[in-house]
Parts: C-alpha cells; structure tokens; sequence
C-alpha cells in the first residue's frame, strides 16, 4: 500500500547540482515540451483504448440496481446490538494484527538497518559483512516488491489460516521498508560525536548508543507511528484472504448484498483510520517530522528531527503504544507456534519445490504478456483518476494561507475551515476505505476487466495523492508570491504566475512516486477479479499451480522494477 | 628529563592520501609538561598530525609513539584502552546537540565505564561530584540539566572542556580549539585548556603566534607535510613566520 512513500530520500538530495557542459536553450525546452506530453498522452491513450476494447459491454445495468440499493441504505446503516459487537470484535483484530504487525516490521527494521547502515561499520566494513549486505539489500528488495496481499495468499497456503499470517504479511514487507530507512536515518546523523567517542576510546556499541542515538530517535519514532498508520489499512485489505478484522467484515457483508452492514463497517473503518491518522499526525508533528510528506522525495534532503524538545505527547504516546502491543498480542491470538509445527514444515519444503521451476500460465506467453499490459494500462489510468480527483479535490484540501493584504475574516473565514474540513474528510475516506472495497463496489456496476480494477484504485490512490500534493501545497514558500502582490499585481495573476509552477512541480513529483506504489498495488484489484497479473495470480493460487505462482511472481518482480527504474529516470529528468 | 619517558615520539613519520604526503618523515618528540604549538598554514598537515598521534588515523610510514606505546602495533582493544588516556578537542566541538549538557560531559568517561553501565547513562543520569566539578572549573557549575543545544558557542566550547576534564587525559590534543573565537574569548579557551593538560602535555594547532607565545612552551612550524623550525616560543620570530606563511 503506501510503504513506498517514503522510499527515495536519497533522490533529491543531488537536484541542486547542475550537470556541467549541457546548455538549456529555447529548443532543449521545445523538444522537452514534446517528449513530455507524448509520455503522458501516447500511455494513457493505448490504456483507454485497451480498457475499452474488451470484447464485452462495460457497464452492466443489472448491476446498477445493486449499487443503487447500496446508496438506498447509507443512511440507515446497521445497528443491532450483536451485528455491533462483531464491528467491535473484528476492528480489535484489526488493529491487533497492524499493531503486532508494525511491532515485527521494527523489529526487522532495526536490525536490518543495523546492518545495511554505513555508520555502523565505521564505513569500512569487512568483506564477508559486505557480502551478506550485498544478499541482505536483494533480499528486502525481493520482499518489499511482493505486494502485503501476495505475501498474505503465499502464507496461507503454508500456516493455513493462521493470525500469523495477517502478522507476517504485514512485517515482511514493511520490515524490509523499514530496515532501508532506519539505515539511513542513522547515516544521517552527523558523525562528528560518534568520531569524538571512538577517538577517546569509547567501545562501539556505548558510542554509537551515545551519538547516534539522541539525534535518530524522533525520526525512527516518527517513522514508525507512520508504519502503524500504513499497517492499519494493510490490515484491512488483509481480510479478503479470510483472516478476520473489518475487511473480512465488510467482503462478506458486500458479498452477500448486505449493504447496511456495509455501511456500518465502513464507518468503522473510517473511524478507526482516522483515529490513528489523527494520532500519528499529531506525534510527528510534535516530535520531528511534520508530515509524511518528509519522507517523499519533493522535499528537498533527508529528513532531519526539526526539534529538540522532548514532546510529553510522544512520550506518553509510546507508553500506551507498549501496554497497546502486550494487549495486541493477546488479543490478536498470534502464537509462534505455527511457524515451528511438523506441518508448516512439511508444507513449506513442498511449497518450495511445488514453486521451482517456474511455468508459464495456460496460454503461454501471450496470456503472460497480457496480463502485464492490462496490469499497466490499470496503473495508468487509476494514476490519471487519481490525479483528477487530486485537481478537484486537492485545492480544497490546501489550508490557504494569509497574504500581505491579511487573512479572510467571519463568515467567509468559517466557510474556508468547512471546505477544508470535508476535503480532508473526502480524501480520507477514499484512502481509507480498501482499494479491494472499491473493486468489488465498482464490480456491481461494471463487468470485470481494466475498468473497475482502475477505478477503484484510481479512487483509493487519489485519497493518498490528494493529501500528500495537498500537504506539499500548503509547504510552498510564499515569498514569491508576496513579492507580486506587494509590486501591485493582481491575486489571479499572482496565483498563476507564482504559486502554479511549485503546484505543479509537486504534483508532476508526486504522481511519478505513487504510479510506482500503484503499479504494484494492481495486485490487489487483481485479486478480487479485475484484471492483470494480480487476477492470474490469485486464479493459479486457487487451484495450486504453484510453478505458474513463481513465474507471475518474477513479472511482477520485473514490471515493479522496470516502473521503478523508469520513474527514477524521470524524476531526475524534470529536475534538470 | 630523559627521552624514555617522552609522551609522543614519532620517527620518520609519513601520511600519504591517494598519491599526495599530507605529512612527510616526521621526526618529533614531546616530554611530560611541554606545551607545543602547532603553527603553519591550511593544508600544512597539522590536523593530519594530530589525528596520527590520537591513534584514529593510521601513519603510512615511520613509528608513532605516544605513552610509551607504537600505535601502528595495537590491536583494536588495546588501542581503545591507549585513546582514553589522549583527550581530543576539534574545532567542531562535536558535541551531542540533543541531550543534555551532563550526558556531553559523561562522555568522556565512556571508555572507563563497562557498556551497560554507558547505556544505563544514557537514560538515568545525575551529575556526580566529578562532573559537578568538572562543570564549576569551567564556569557551568549551573548547566548540568540544560540541553546542549540551547547554549551559546561559547558555552559549548566549555562543555567540551568539561569533558576532556572528566576523561583525565595524560595528553591533550587539539585542533584549532579557537579558530572561530575573538581575541578574548581564545585566551580564556586556551588557559581553560592549559589547565586540563596540568602535569601532562599538550599539543594544539593554531594560527596566531601571539596566542602561542602565551600559552605555549615549544613551536613547531610545519609547512607541507614537514617540519619547517622547532624552537622554544622565545625563539620564535617574525622571520620564522614569514616564511612559513610565505609572507615574503
């Protein structure tokens, strides 16, 4: 989901060097003019024309009538008394898996980025440790590319339907998100101290505790409150493979056309997310990182802890934070156990050798080759709706901030707050609510297929976007602009002439990082039936096939990357 | 005083950084209670000097001998146990901004404690009657609790004196301690520091000669990578650093 949002801190910090020898002209900005609109016009119009040309209708109009007994019942949600309590029992186990789950994914964290850190090795380490760094970095590499949805199916079908699996499937991937980051943070801090202690003869790990720590802690806090909030909604996607919490909740009600109770889960959820965003938000802004956007690249070098003071907020918050994980651990039933049974054994070895080696899918390559292009063309167009609900939303969404000329007073001043308050409200529902929800909502109303599969990811991508583009909005320097208004131009001019140009900049930035994260999380839709390599999955999963698995899993390795590579490239293009 | 018990002898000493000698076959050795200035100018090898006799930079030819041990021959354990014993001031300070100002004087009896006993440090801490006194002789006998951040260049300069008071070293080294001070400031830093090497020895880099003739026994000009005079501070005259500074 959004463990990429914080991948590349290291990407921009080179954007201020200029590479020598090369002249921008009048013509390098024409043909760079060009080539940009035929990257985004050429994609998204082979995508559109893929989505289209399905062979079958798109809309079905039976399907119509469901959505619109969904709509018929929002305002009468269920409220039973015993339909109440199971809300109640599966948000625990909601929040008990994220809980357990981001616990494990620090844990992984802080030894990995223990390891890949250059600081911890006085930057010169030994061989055999750079070989197992080199192994290591692959291997997490491997594991963050696997979708937290993958790595749920790849378990179940070794633990059986464990609550363990909902733990790993969560600490796997996050783990190795998290191990990259911790390793920088902690290259991060200056070293001067940490060189002053080892020169006086303090033993390693006194002086790296010493140094290293006091200036790293309110980031890897802040970090990890983030990870929480991120495993939060991997939680809820984590139901559709039938472990319990609110997704399995809300799958089942939505399955069996409930849609009261549908209505009331996804209360639940919006409730429970938005408790832990607000919470989040508020240790991070009182610790050290304002917003999540700090670890997205657009803003410019690595995160640094911005204050010193201890906050009695973040204080308090990793206290109840410690009692939450002990009551998690009960409550989520997750016992070790599993992963040491005869059975998980036995089941392992004939996973590993079911896997190798790999085959391809029935209908060869072409179905192969298939299924990577509608994944691809979903990204896309689920990029282009999320990126037209960012533009209509995004603005409302950007708390304006006071000109020379003095703030908005009274009525027109409460109105502001109230747009802004449902904009936020709106982005945060479309986050919040599963992208799996959305795929099976649009499910009703359209036959399967690139469609729905990029509308609901469109959707569930735009409640990210909007609120990171609009979080960087609201961070944009005003001096520019106060610079036009004193000099007598007018408010629309200025607004075109200089807050434009960074919008743009930033949403351009932004959109680039999440259609990375998007690419992967086409996994997801995929799994309840769209379409693309996550739908191939989940139908050879069904029935076992498991050297078909292995080779879905090396594409979608490959796409993952490819997007990856391709998204590096380009960021580092606009920036020249 | 008989050279046995010299606290630094370097013999031959060479550094050489990717085809360039940053010092080249030093031969030099301070007694107990000298105070040598360092003198000559950026790029001179002073700094590169002062790392080699601290032990964390290894010289690439000749022998290092400081506290009667060959630094090149030690073993990580036994050089730690030697490094305790030389305190190192930077112009940098490198002071940890932000804990507070009784953690930056405990580190420098990090290397004594055993690690536990560090790592309790870190979270309960209370300043002992060693760092009370370490702080009062450096006039900050009020600032245990506050955060090093929130003191003025000055102060922290201090605490980084404090520190080294706490570390008792048998030899000060420090590299261009007031570089960034005005005048006033730089002579009370100096004596501060004078102090703490009482009964050992000491060897700072600087650059204004004055301070030099004040505070210290013996100058050694160094002028790319060599040794250029190494005279008593009454010998020291304005020939002497014109050339070094290639005032001429």
């Amino acid at each position: 989901m959004t463990q990429q949002l914080d991948r590349d801190v290291d990407t921009t910090r080179h954007s201020e060097t200029r590479r020598p020898g090369v002249r921008v002209t009048a013509g390098t900005v024409r043909r760079r003019r060009l080539v940009a609109l035929l990257l985004v016009v050429l994609p998204l119009a082979w995508a559109g024309e893929r989505a289209v040309s399905g062979g079958t209708g798109l809309v079905n109009w039976n399907g119509l009538r469901l959505l619109d007994d969904l709509l018929a019942t929002a305002l009468s949600p269920a409220l039973a008394p015993e339909f109440l309590r199971v809300v109640l029992d599966g948000a625990v186990v909601t929040v008990a898996f994220a809980a357990v789950g981001t616990f494990g994914a620090l844990l992984i964290g802080a030894v990995g980025g223990l390891v890949l850190s250059d600081v911890a090795w006085s930057h010169r380490p030994p061989a055999l440790v750079r070989l197992a760094r080199l192994l290591l970095r692959g291997l997490l590499v491997a594991a963050r590319s696997i979708h937290e949805l993958v790595w749920a199916l790849l378990l179940v079908s070794v633990l059986g339907l464990d609550p363990l699996v909902g733990v790993l499937a969560i600490a796997i991937p996050f783990g190795a998100q998290t191990a990259k980051v911790f390793g920088e943070t902690l290259d991060g801090v200056p070293e001067g101290p940490l060189q002053a202690l080892r020169s006086s003869g303090a033993r390693t790990v006194p002086a790296m505790a010493y140094a290293l720590l006091p200036g790293a802690v309110p980031l890897l806090l802040s970090y990890s409150f983030y990870r929480f909030e991120c495993a939060i909604r991997s939680a809820v996607l984590l139901g559709v493979v039938g472990l319990g919490g609110l997704g399995q909740e809300l799958v089942v009600s939505l399955q069996s056309r409930n849609w009261d109770e549908v209505w009331t889960l996804v209360a639940a959820v919006l409730l429970v997310s938005a408790v832990v965003d607000l919470w989040s938000t508020r240790v991070r802004a009182d610790m050290a990182v304002v917003s999540c956007a700090d670890w997205s690249p657009g803003q410019e070098g690595a995160p640094q802890a911005r204050r010193g003071e201890r906050s009695r907020l973040a204080r308090w918050s990793v206290l109840v934070g410690v009692a939450g994980l002990a009551a998690a651990w009960f409550a989520s039933g997750v016992s070790l156990a599993g992963l040491t049974s005869e059975r998980t054994r036995e089941l392992t070895g004939r996973l590993v050798t079911d896997l190798w080696p790999p085959q391809l899918p029935l209908g060869g390559w072409a179905a192969l080759i298939d299924s990577v292009a509608d994944t691809i063309a979903m990204a896309l167009l689920a990029m282009a709706i999320a990126v037209l609900v960012t533009l209509l939303v995004g603005p409302w969404a950007t708390r304006a901030r006071t000109g020379p000329a003095g703030g908005t007073r009274g009525l027109r001043r409460l109105l502001d707050t109230l747009a802004w308050l449902g904009a936020r409200l709106l982005l945060l529902v479309l986050r919040s609510v599963p992208p799996t929800v959305w795929a099976i909502v649009a499910l009703l109303a359209l036959f399967p297929g690139i469609l729905p599969g990029a509308l609901a990811l469109g959707l569930y991508t735009g409640g990210i976007l909007g609120r990171l583009v609009a979080e960087a909005w609201e961070s944009i320097d005003t001096r520019a602009r106060d610079a036009l208004l004193h000099s007598g131009v007018s408010r629309p001019v200025t607004a075109v002439a200089a807050v434009t140009p960074p919008s743009a900049h930033h949403l351009l930035t932004y959109t680039l990082y999440r259609f990375e994260i998007c690419v992967r999380d086409t996994a997801v839709v995929g799994v309840v039936g769209a379409a693309g390599l996550g739908r191939l999955l989940a139908e050879n999963l069904a029935v076992f096939r498991f050297p078909v698995v292995t080779t879905i899993l090396i594409a979608s390795f490959g796409v993952s990357l490819a997007t990856e590579l391709l998204g590096r490239r380009l960021r580092h293009a606009i920036r020249a | 005083m008989t050279s046995a018990s010299a606290v630094v002898r370097l013999r031959g000493v060479g550094r050489r950084f990717a085809g360039h000698d940053a010092v080249l076959d030093l031969d030099l050795s301070v007694q107990p209670g000298e105070r040598v200035a360092l003198l000559g100018p950026s790029g001179a090898g002073k700094s590169t000097l002062l790392a080699m006799l601290n032990g964390s930079l290894p010289a690439t030819s000749g022998t290092v001998e400081v506290l009667g041990a060959d630094v090149g021959a030690l073993n990580p354990a036994r050089l730690r146990t030697l490094q305790r014993r030389i305190g190192l001031v930077s112009q940098r300070l490198d002071l940890i901004d932000q804990v507070r100002v009784l953690h930056n004087v405990n580190a420098g009896r990090l290397g004594r404690w055993p690690t536990w006993r560090a790592l309790a440090s870190l979270v309960v801490a209370r300043p002992d009657g060693e760092v009370q006194e370490a702080l009062d002789r450096v006039g900050l006998g009020w600032a245990a609790y506050e955060r090093t951040e929130r003191l003025s260049g000055g102060e922290r300069q201090r605490v980084a004196i404090a520190r080294l008071l706490v570390q008792r070293p048998e030899l000060v080294l420090a590299d261009e301690p007031v570089s960034s001070l005005d005048p006033g400031r730089a002579a009370e830093i100096l004596g501060l520091l004078r102090a703490a090497a009482q009964g050992s020895a000491f060897v700072v880099s600087l650059h204004q000669p004055e301070l030099a003739r004040q505070h210290c026994t013996r100058a050694v000009g160094l002028l790319d990578g060599c040794l250029a005079f190494d005279v008593p501070v009454a010998e020291l005259d304005d020939v002497r650093l014109a050339e070094l500074y290639a005032l001429t």
